[in-house]
């Protein structure tokens, strides 16, 4: 056995994050204080010793680009292979301008990159699955069973929009199922193992085909002649595709279980360091059931809150069941609760925001309220 | 590769008034602020200084600080031209050895220095928390035509007799330098930061090193010889923080003064920041009872208890119950519910047991016997142990003293 490539999806817009889709590829999205959701993928493929990645980009990928450089951070600034952007470079239609239609579409836009692939195994991933999987264990399996295409489903009550479900019967996968009104069935996290050379022969036939859709023109029209089998993962695995999903799933890690779990020291979740100081808390600030990142400023109040790095929250004012992005300033006297403020957002004095539960209030990047 | 100006950083000290704190480490190694190490403050000082070249001579312990800086790369001083270089002793064809004394050490690797044939070698030491433009320094150095430039800043007269001591004419040029004097003439302070012109400096290493009674050290040897020579000496007046974290008062000091801006240390001042290497870990969680206050907090920690007027690192725990004043938790410490922590340094992986007492208020101490208690890295504590005020532990728990 030879080692695991990782190619990692990023080119699809999610229009239900709203605000905070419209600025980024979902793959950068800021989650749990510190994180972009593409460094929990990028993690556990390194963890599982992969050191070759391409991620397929379609537009919007500045953020993207800005957070990753050179690859450094997770070990992929590597002499031989490492990190690899791939925008659509290889196509001799206009996809430049169009984005993919499907994910073998995207696969068929960097065939050459296809080609470079040393691995005998390739992991598909999507950018903004936060999960930390055991990816090592499930390659493992994936040669162990034999398997064609190893399916990673999730294993709990969660539904996803735009999600793919799977029937299962011991082990083998018996039904495939996307745009259900009532999802039933093993939810999929988008994240498939097969050979390099399985996967060069399927993005070629698609191509000859014009098909172009993973899900309809691989897995459903081909659960009977290939061998998919199903790998369950039953920890915490978050695909954040609407504001709601986001906001529910950011507020799960102040649960100390899911953050045991998910931050795991057998696979750490590597990230992009920051230079900010530590983080102070005045003498009459409050900070409870919260996760507080780097270089904040703390002389109010914050509760049931996640706060990322160089955050000011300014004396009187509270701040309850919210996100803060990096960057953000919460003024004196200002009340904020159920807000998601995206990065450097900043809310002026005696100011009160509230959402709701149900709808988290999403404050766009670098708005002053 | 020619370069104007390079920087030669002295980080071999034992850091011997640290004590049981610095394990295994070198002092510049040490952490600082909660998430520092001393030696970012003057590699990032050089970086922001426009000064891509610097050598780190290392002799003590020096395999934490090698690999804590490794590429340079946390500084942007993983450059092809230039970038940091780690300096240990090393054995020629006829010998080697140790690093003397800090003249020595320059005097070893002038073959490194000569490499980049630069005009000026600004000679930094690795013990001191300050923030400083060395290029405003240099500019002192080249515009008054000195030989030698030291950097100065004024002191209390009642606290001169403990610094070296320069007495400066009408242009601010050195006439007169004196260690530690009985009766200062001048409360200008060296910071024991000093610019040369190399070719000077190079011929001033080699007689000293010719001459066999000399300690090879800067401050009582080449300065006074150079002043002997009457070659022209700038002082660089600094005005701002500076402290030298030599001590575990001074170490603690600092810390606290990091807490409060308005002391001078700043650390959150994005015109001039100081780079690091971070560790890898979620964001602090403050649990539902903490109370956190005055205090500084890092990644990785788990906070229950309650904290005030304390410095804390990342991956530190503080349980339910516990209490943390006045102390600087390095890295990794644990205390657990019911324990009280107060004026105290706990070096790194420190764990306190369940209602463990550590430190105390220097009220409630008989005058003369209280100090800060200071706890050895990995220095493990049963259930319910003490540790009076003013002793250290070290890393097997027994009391070590500081003779």
């Amino acid at each position: 056995m030879n080692g695991l490539h990782g190619i990692i999806f990023s080119y699809e817009r999610r229009g239900e994050l709203r605000e905070l889709g419209e600025i980024r590829s979902s793959a950068s999205i800021p989650f749990g204080g510190r994180y972009r959701a593409v460094d929990f993928p990028l993690s556990n493929l390194v963890d599982a010793g992969a050191t070759n990645v391409g991620i397929v980009l379609h537009g919007h990928y500045q953020s993207l680009l800005d957070h990753l450089g050179t690859g450094k951070d997770w070990d992929l600034s590597r002499k031989r292979g490492g990190l690899r952007m791939l925008p659509p470079f290889n196509s001799r239609q206009s996809w430049g301008i169009m984005p993919f239609r499907g994910k073998m579409e995207a696969l068929a836009g960097i065939r050459s990159y296809l080609d470079t692939i040393r691995q005998d195994y390739v992991a598909l991933m999507d950018g903004d699955l936060v999960a930390n999987l055991p990816l090592r264990d499930i390659l493992d399996s994936h040669v162990k069973t034999g398997a064609d295409i190893t399916v990673v489903c999730g294993n709990d009550s969660f539904a996803t929009s735009d999600g793919t479900y799977f029937e299962v019967r011991d082990g083998r996968i018996t039904e495939v199922l996307f745009n259900l009104h009532q999802p039933r069935g093993y939810r999929g996290l988008e994240v498939y193992i097969l050979s390099t050379k399985l996967l060069l022969e399927l993005v070629d036939e698609c191509a000859g085909k014009d098909k172009y859709n993973w899900r309809r023109d691989v897995l459903q029209a081909r659960k009977d002649t290939l061998n998919l089998r199903a790998y369950t993962w039953s920890g915490f695995a978050a695909q954040m595709r609407s504001v709601k999903e986001y906001y529910d799933r950011s507020m799960q890690l102040l649960d100390p279980a899911i953050r045991a779990e998910l931050f795991t020291p057998e696979r750490p979740i590597r990230a992009k360091g920051t230079d900010r100081t530590s983080t102070y808390v005045g003498p009459d600030g409050v900070c409870v059931n919260s996760l507080i990142s780097d270089g904040c400023r703390i002389d109010g109040t914050v509760e049931n809150s996640i706060v990322f790095s160089g955050v000011t929250v300014e004396a009187g004012a509270v701040v309850r069941d919210s996100v803060l992005f990096q960057g953000v300033s919460v003024r004196r006297n200002v009340n904020l609760s159920y807000v998601i403020a995206d990065k450097d957002v900043e809310v002026l004095a005696d100011r009160t925001l509230m959402g709701h539960a149900t709808y988290p209030l999403v404050l766009a990047k670098a708005s002053v309220v | 590769m020619k370069k104007e100006c390079i920087a030669m950083l002295l980080a071999g000290g034992q850091g011997s008034r640290l004590y049981v704190l610095t394990g295994d480490m070198a002092k510049p190694a040490v952490p600082f602020g909660g998430k520092y190490r001393i030696i970012d403050f003057p590699l990032s000082n050089c970086t922001n200084s426009g000064i891509d070249t610097v050598g780190v001579l290392t002799q003590y312990r020096p395999l934490e600080l090698n690999s804590y800086i490794g590429s340079g790369l946390p500084w942007d001083l993983d450059v092809s031209s230039g970038g940091v270089h780690i300096l240990p002793p090393y054995m020629g064809s006829k010998g080697g050895t140790w690093y003397k004394g800090t003249a020595n050490a320059i005097y070893q690797n002038i073959g490194f220095i000569d490499m980049y044939d630069p005009d000026y070698v600004v000679i930094l030491s690795g013990d001191h928390i300050y923030k400083m433009d060395y290029s405003k320094m240099v500019r002192r150095h080249k515009e008054s035509n000195a030989a030698c430039t030291i950097s100065v800043m004024e002191v209390p007269w009642d606290e001169a007799p403990r610094f070296g001591i320069m007495s400066v004419d009408g242009q601010d040029m050195i006439t007169e330098f004196a260690e530690k004097p009985k009766e200062p003439k001048s409360n200008l302070a060296s910071m024991g930061i000093y610019v040369f012109s190399w070719k000077i400096l190079r011929k001033y290493l080699t007689d000293d090193e010719a001459n066999p009674d000399s300690d090879n050290d800067f401050g009582k040897n080449i300065i006074p010889a150079m002043l002997g020579d009457n070659q022209r000496m700038a002082a660089y007046r600094f005005a701002g923080y500076w402290k030298d974290v030599g001590t575990l008062d001074s170490l603690w000091d600092a810390n606290m003064d990091m807490l409060s801006p308005e002391t001078g240390l700043d650390l959150r001042d994005d015109s001039w920041p100081i780079y690091v290497r971070s560790v890898n870990a979620p964001p602090a969680f403050l649990g539902r009872h903490a109370q956190v206050a005055h205090s500084a907090i890092n990644r990785g920690s788990i906070l229950e208890g309650t904290v005030e007027n304390s410095v804390l690192s990342s991956n530190v725990t503080v349980s339910e119950g516990a209490r943390v004043s006045y102390s600087v938790l390095l890295p990794g410490v644990t205390v657990e519910p019911g324990a009280v922590v107060e004026y105290a340094i706990l070096g790194e992986g420190a764990h306190v047991g369940r209602n463990c007492r550590v430190g105390g208020k220097p009220e409630d101490s008989d005058s003369g016997t209280w100090g800060l208690t200071v706890l050895a890295p990995g220095c493990t504590l049963e259930e319910g142990r003490e540790a009076r005020p003013g002793i250290m532990l070290g890393h097997n728990g027994e009391e070590v003293s500081k003779s």
